[in-house]
């Protein structure tokens, strides 16, 4: 089933370090405001599809050191209170996968805080799809045996928007964990 | 601020501008050390600029640090085309081609026009021709700050200031790229690597320093206007020239970031009046450099004044020996390990 989700600006407040807070303060509109969201369940592949408004059409960026790239990523608790505006906590991961639109293949990510997320090769059989039309982003996910989802059946959405100069913290994000059916 | 506790030891140096020539040969030794990636092509860890003038990258400076009070001041990141410049490539395919075609053979050149660069406005300065015409060389590094903006700065804690030398170094296995370091820093002397997505940064060749041996752009330095050691060491050149003599200041003191790498400010020819007559203005404005270098300007050029007519009556002078760097050892005090410049 397909639904909008709002998406609010990630508080830079809480960002690590001296700088964010200050030099980003007051950035409290979301980037992306709306997201659509649809997920499926065919046996063990979770099936992720996220729409959004990004006119910006994407553009090579390995000539550039003052532009950002348009990402998105897809989170799941490890336990059901993972804080999620955090990106979990110590002995309370999460975990999930962060796409980008300037490189290949998927990031498999987890963290257990903020400023704690590393990224490595996405688990075998995760990929993602996405084309950009007509001022659109369109991104599929699919998740062979994400076992995250499948015990937490809950989900959280960050998306950059690359030309708004998100990145790290300053990103747009579902205001909780959202409820996932199969 | 986040590193509001100091380190055990602090290594620094001292840049006498008297003696910089503007050779480049410490940006070239730094650069074929260190930054040969091409996603780095753009990057100069160390660079010579010529004041007054824009600077590398252009109006760098200008964003990031700190208020006086402490307070963060929002940066910006440079852009390659406007203030640093792309890396040049050059038509060499069509002249090794064409070489031996007499007249009509091409020029090497760039294969496209630049209209900016590191030192893109060298020897330029400023004043009117024979008046008060003036420049001088700037050569720049990363401060290796006391209190770093880009380890303030940095959300991912990629960046350190090691505890037994304050050298501040990027842990490229932590950065994703941000490059909130790059804002923040108004030194500008964090780069971002676009191939590799990681902020790079002088590491003030640490490899060398931990065996005793001056970093490449003080060790090359043809004009011995580099020294080096640790900010405590009483026996050594830094603590002579910033705390005994006091006549090494730190570059825009008011960023309030705490820069351990320090200036010997320089000394100019007096200006001349409308008759061609000597005055008692120097040629570089004291104003400008008190821009740069802070209040303590005036005090410091009076003390090299007053050292160098010592020195000029054969009276001794520790601090003109020093300087003139006689011999090349004293500028490096790398102990216990230090090796001696052959």
């Amino acid at each position: 089933m397909r639904r909008k989700v709002s998406l609010i600006a990630a508080p830079t407040g809480m960002s690590p370090g001296g700088y964010v807070p200050v030099a980003y303060v007051g950035r409290d509109a979301p980037r992306t405001p709306v997201v659509e969201l649809e997920t499926s369940k065919s046996g063990s592949l979770w099936r992720v599809e996220l729409v959004w408004a990004c006119a910006q059409e994407p553009r090579a960026l390995a000539d550039d050191v003052d532009r950002f790239t348009d990402a998105a990523a897809v989170l799941a608790p490890s336990v059901a209170d993972a804080p999620w505006l955090t990106m979990g906590a110590p002995g309370k991961s999460v975990e999930g996968a962060l796409w980008r639109a300037d490189r290949e293949p998927l990031f498999g990510v987890s963290a257990q805080g903020l400023g704690t997320v590393t990224r490595a090769a996405a688990p075998a059989g995760w990929r993602a799809s996405a084309e950009w039309k007509s001022g659109r982003w369109r991104l599929l996910f699919e998740l062979e045996g994400w076992a995250l989802l499948e015990a937490q059946r809950k989900l959280a959405i960050a998306v950059w928007q690359g030309a708004q100069n998100d990145r790290g913290g300053l990103k747009s994000v579902s205001s909780g964990w959202l409820e996932i059916a199969a | 601020m986040a590193n509001a506790n100091p380190v055990k030891r602090q290594i620094a140096m001292v840049l006498d501008l008297n003696k910089c020539i503007g050779c480049q040969t410490c940006t070239i030794a730094c650069k074929k050390l260190w930054n040969k990636d091409t996603g780095t092509g753009y990057a100069y860890w160390n660079n010579v600029e010529t004041l007054p003038g824009a600077g590398y990258p252009r109006g760098w400076g200008e964003s990031g640090g700190r208020t006086p009070d402490g307070g963060v001041k929002a940066g910006r990141i440079p852009t390659l085309d406007d203030d640093y410049g792309r890396a040049w490539t050059f038509n060499h395919d069509e002249v090794r081609k064409r070489a031996g075609e007499g007249e009509g053979k091409p020029w090497l050149r760039p294969n496209e026009k630049p209209h900016w660069g590191a030192n893109w406005d060298e020897d330029r300065g400023a004043g009117e021709y024979p008046q008060d015409n003036h420049y001088f060389y700037l050569p720049r590094l990363c401060n290796h700050c006391t209190h770093p903006a880009c380890l303030d700065a940095c959300p991912r804690h990629a960046i350190e200031k090691r505890d037994e030398d304050g050298i501040v170094l990027v842990d490229q296995d932590r950065c994703h790229g941000y490059r909130f370091c790059v804002e923040a820093c108004p030194y500008k002397k964090v780069y971002f690597d676009p191939l590799r997505q990681v902020s790079t940064k002088c590491i003030f060749c640490l490899p060398r320093i931990e065996e005793g041996v001056a970093p490449a752009c003080a060790r090359q330095c043809p004009g011995r206007l580099r020294f080096v050691g640790y900010l405590d060491d009483e026996a050594g050149p830094i603590w002579k020239l910033v705390h005994k003599h006091r006549v090494a200041l730190p570059l825009h003191p008011e960023f309030e970031l705490g820069p351990n790498v320090f200036y010997v400010m320089p000394m100019s020819p007096p200006k001349l009046d409308a008759q061609g007559r000597p005055t008692d203005e120097p040629r570089i404005p004291t104003r400008y450099l008190v821009s740069l270098f802070g209040e303590r300007v005036p005090e410091v050029l009076a003390t090299l004044e007053a050292e160098r007519a010592k020195r000029r009556s054969g009276e001794p002078s520790e601090l003109m020996d020093l300087l003139i760097a006689y011999d090349w050892n004293q500028n490096f005090a790398l102990g216990p390990r230090k090796r001696e410049v052959l």
